[in-house]
């Protein structure tokens, strides 16, 4: 320890014993313990250097500069003082082509890119007349049967579009496919944005549900995806680790970035195994995460995210090129701090959950939900809402005209480097089980996030746990006071009968014969791909094509002990 | 002493939201209960079946999409053609105020929107089986009688 260190231990006991003690004693502190919120890491009441010096934090090495090894002061170098986050909305429901209207107005708002969220029968790989559909098709999400229905929602302005992300990680394979096909279709050239898959089918195992075939078919449909796309479309975005779902599981940071950082690894083992070199597939590799209302807990996951990822690469990955250390991260405001009761305060929740995401360098591009998403789809006045948060923080606060302000705050320090090793410590735990895979087939993950879900509906229920509208400053509202989304219950029926027209008017031996074709090609181990886009040309629909892969892969129920309960 | 009160918890059809059912689950064993979950994707034949197969007292199906008008009246009107109403049925989730009394004529008993208290639920099945004991235990006075 140093001289300096000790003066300022003297100096600090001295504070506490003069100046200190007697406002306590005047006023004792409102709770007999603060802690973080996900974490329940105690909050000290102040951090100094000495906290610093008892994590031997080192500026070069933990810190850094922007756009240099370790990251964690972000991924550009520039922060955002060159180019603004892309300003992103989740969206999705209805029929392609009323999707489309409500795509156009929202790129009418100042929106840069677009989220494509499908139904639940079509993550599930079911077309909307089948059984399972019956009441949900174009519910959550927008309902997609063949390529017909695809072209249809891409009749957008693709000048103003930058990114478009199509969120169906199931049957992955089948969705490229009919995208690129209704590209084609439309005469777009596909170099002229980026389009994000997810393809992000071991999140889904872990705790979203929308899995078709057992896990290892599973990862072998995401790689034929991430590989066709490095292969024929290097400036797409073909796999993302949605961290995001692991958050809206209630997982805490750690169990986010840990879990994360498995999955991402077994991605990289695949496509590794497939012959792609290490520096061609990392800089492919992409992040969304959420972020929670705890501000502190918040800055620290993105930048431990960051440096975390570095070391990963190269410690494990053996790689110094900066392409494939430097995270690439969309950060979203977490929709699981946001309340059902008096949905006007979050906006509240929104605005701060930016401030962090930009504060802390969230990401390339950020999406925020909207204040009225624990009820509804949105209406249009909470897309307009929403836009104008990311507005605000972007233009009012100033918190996006320096890089990583926070740095060198002996709280943000202090927590950013715990966060770190508490990941690297459960990412060895999950190694010495096999790996994520492994995690996933036997219910680790799950019965963590079950734990996690449980404890916090405890802590709100008996008010450890303070949610204002909801066991804090309650007030009465009486009637609910925002407009709410209304959904147009004859939609199923306009798309069954659209599907049926379809299946009507196709050649039926030309459609037969693709999808033997994509059978053969599942149990040959070829790339499934081209074999996707030859049924999708055909007009074979999405579930036919997901029936042909299921004959071949099997369909997945997990073990008891798999489910988490 | 009546045995321990038996609980299907169920998700029928594609909705996937867990939270809510894992945390009934965790709740209702906490309160001495025994707790029996579906999995995903299962079919209003599906769940009639496993109630009457496992023998449970309650049955508890969990909705946060949009099917719950389609499969939540079946359910109940497959346990009644297998002369399984005896059971109690409940729903919860994310379900429309417009919707719920549609519910209740259907055969559901009670529904418990997002947010409720879980010693809610726990005091609600736990006053229904007292009530079926005590009814339980007039029937065998009068057949005493």
């Amino acid at each position: 320890m140093s001289e300096s260190d000790q003066s300022l231990r003297d100096r600090l006991a001295a504070w506490e014993r003069d100046t200190l003690a007697q406002k306590l004693a005047a006023r004792p502190e409102r709770k007999s313990e603060f802690t973080t919120q996900a974490m329940h890491w105690p909050v000290n009441r102040l951090y100094t250097p000495l906290d610093l010096e008892a994590v031997g934090f080192d500026y070069l090495r933990d810190v850094g500069f922007p756009g240099e090894f370790p990251y964690t002061r972000g991924s550009e170098p520039n922060g955002y003082r060159s180019d603004l986050w892309t300003m992103m909305q989740v969206s999705g429901f209805g029929t392609g082509d009323e999707w489309a209207k409500r795509g156009r107005y929202m790129l009418e708002q100042g929106l840069t890119g677009l989220f494509l969220e499908y139904d639940l029968p079509t993550t599930n790989g079911y077309d909307s007349d089948h059984p399972l559909a019956a009441g949900e098709v174009g519910r959550a999400g927008i309902a997609l049967d063949s390529l017909d229905d695809m072209e249809a929602l891409l009749d957008l302005p693709f000048e103003k579009l930058q990114r478009l992300t199509s969120i169906c990680n199931g049957p992955q394979t089948v969705n490229l496919a009919m995208i690129l096909c209704a590209l084609e279709k439309r005469g777009i050239d596909p170099g002229s944005f980026t389009l994000q898959i997810p393809n992000a089918i071991l999140i889904e195992y872990t705790c979203v549900g929308r899995y078709l075939f057992p896990p290892d078919h599973g990862l072998r449909v995401a790689t034929d995806a991430l590989e066709y796309c490095i292969k024929n479309h290097p400036n797409w975005i073909p796999i993302s680790v949605v961290s995001a779902q692991l958050y809206a599981a209630h997982a805490n940071p750690v169990q986010e970035l840990a879990f994360s950082f498995a999955i991402a690894k077994e991605y990289l083992d695949a496509a590794l195994a497939r012959g792609i070199p290490i520096d061609t597939l990392a800089p492919y590799f992409s992040f969304i995460t959420g972020i929670d209302m705890d501000f502190f807990e918040a800055v620290g996951k993105l930048r431990a995210y960051r440096k975390i990822w570095a070391r990963i690469m190269r410690d494990e990955y053996g790689t110094d090129r900066p392409e494939s250390q430097r995270l690439r991260l969309t950060a979203s405001p977490g929709t699981m701090s946001l309340t059902l009761q008096q949905p006007l305060n979050n906006i509240a929740r929104l605005g701060i959950q930016m401030l962090a995401c930009a504060v802390a360098q969230g990401g390339y591009a950020m999406n925020t939900p909207l204040h009225d998403e624990a009820h509804a789809l949105p209406t249009e006045e909470a897309i307009a809402v929403g836009a104008a948060i990311h507005n605000i923080v972007a233009h009012e606060s100033g918190v996006a005209d320096t890089v990583d302000p926070l740095a060198g705050s002996y709280y943000v320090e202090t927590m950013t480097r715990k966060l770190e090793d508490a990941v690297f410590a459960e990412l060895d735990k999950i190694a010495a089980m096999g790996g994520a895979l492994h995690a996933i087939k036997t219910g680790y993950f799950q019965k963590e996030l079950a734990r996690q879900q449980y404890e916090r509906v405890r802590a709100i229920e008996d008010g450890s746990r303070k949610l204002v509208g909801v066991n804090h400053s309650v007030r009465d509202e009486g009637k609910r006071s925002i407009a709410i989304h209304k959904h147009d219950p004859a939609v199923e029926q306009r798309q069954v009968e659209r599907l049926r027209r379809l299946r009507a008017g196709r050649d039926g031996a030309a459609v037969q014969k693709s999808l033997d074709r994509l059978r053969d090609a599942a149990r040959s181990g070829e790339n499934l791909v081209p074999p996707c886009i030859e049924a999708v040309r055909s007009y074979a629909t999405h579930g036919e094509m997901c029936d042909a892969l299921r004959d071949v892969f099997g369909s997945y129920t997990p073990d008891a002990s798999a489910m988490g309960i | 002493m009546s045995r321990r009160i038996r609980v299907l918890l169920a998700k029928l059809g594609l909705d996937a939201h867990t939270i809510g059912v894992n945390v009934i689950a965790q709740a209702l064993r906490d309160a001495g209960m025994e707790v029996i979950y579906s999995g995903l994707k299962q079919t209003p034949e599906m769940v009639a079946r496993t109630a009457i197969q496992e023998d449970v007292d309650v049955v508890g199906m969990s909705s946060l999409s949009n099917a719950h008008m389609v499969h939540f009246p079946k359910v109940v009107a497959l346990l009644r053609e297998q002369a399984a109403d005896d059971k109690l049925v409940i729903g919860g989730g994310v379900i429309p105020e417009e919707d719920q009394q549609t519910l209740l004529d259907a055969g559901i008993a009670r529904v418990f929107t997002m947010g409720t208290p879980t010693r809610e639920i726990i005091a609600y099945i736990e006053r229904w089986a007292a009530d079926r004991a005590n009814a339980g235990d007039a029937r065998a006075e009068r057949a005493r009688e």
